[in-house]
């Protein structure tokens, strides 16, 4: 009953932030919500036992909010950030931290979240774990994805 | 009662569809960047949850295959996302605006 529950939540948070990020009118607005987004699916991972893949998310996409945050700076010139609805960014601040909190206090108390544990031990043998044509693929789209940017960048200077 | 893998899933094909709708629908390319995010974290939902529930293999340190779709569709979805991006500020630099119906140069 408890897991349906924690589903529901983070259903109900990931939905609700997705929509802001979709539907509001300033895209500073929409940009804060994804990185909610991005948070609360890191959550979600976590509480379902994949810190690693939670932590990845979390880095991945906070990295790429902030380069769309970088480029709507330059693009719409916005000196500051105007966040809108105060009670919205209010209330998704408090969803994310109370969800937050319970999912990784866990790891702060030693909880007997076996993978969890399992994977802070193991956190270097993930590459090795991986199968050796992944991680070439990665490499491969990854340079190439930064030979492309790149080249576009450059072309019209 | 419905498991809570099912709703996770039900969660993350919401997410992809609502991300694809959003991108037929935007007038700015900036919210379709947004919006293919929003798509990529429902693959990345749907993937895991999927993982979850069909209980598939997994090494001794608790990596399951369903784990190594998500790295990759994180990663794929970052590169993406990167030159997706890079066309963004091209077009915006060339034609002034972010609009893409206002982007004529592949129409007839």
């Amino acid at each position: 009953m408890a897991d349906e529950i924690t589903a529901l939540l983070l259903s109900a948070a990931l939905i609700a932030t997705a929509l802001t990020a979709l539907l509001a009118k300033k895209v500073s607005t929409s940009l804060i919500a994804l990185f909610y987004t991005s948070i609360v699916l890191g959550i979600a991972f976590t509480v379902y036992g994949d810190a690693l893949i939670g932590l990845l998310t979390m880095v991945t996409f906070a990295g790429a909010v902030s380069v769309l945050l970088l480029a709507v700076i330059l693009i719409t010139g916005e000196s500051k950030l105007d966040i809108g609805a105060k009670w919205l960014a209010l209330g998704l601040a408090a969803l994310t931290t109370v969800v937050g909190v319970a999912s990784f206090s866990d790891l702060f108390t030693g909880g007997s979240t076996s993978s969890v544990s399992d994977l802070s031990l193991n956190v270097l043998s993930f590459t090795w774990q991986s199968r050796p044509w992944d991680l070439l693929i990665l490499v491969v789209v990854f340079s190439g994805a930064m030979v492309g940017v790149v080249h576009l960048l450059g072309a019209e200077q | 009662m419905v498991a809570d893998q099912t709703i996770l899933f039900a969660t993350g094909t919401a997410l992809l569809f609502l991300g694809i709708a959003a991108i037929a629908i935007s007038r700015n390319l900036v919210k379709t960047m947004m919006a293919f995010q929003v798509a990529v974290f429902g693959a990345n939902l749907s993937l895991f949850s999927s993982g979850l529930s069909l209980q598939l293999e997994c090494s001794t340190s608790g990596l399951c295959i369903g784990d190594t779709f998500v790295v990759l569709s994180i990663l794929v979805g970052a590169a993406v996302e990167a030159v997706g991006l890079a066309i963004v500020v091209l077009v915006y630099r060339h034609y002034g605006t972010l609009d893409p119906s206002k982007v004529r140069r592949l129409k007839r």
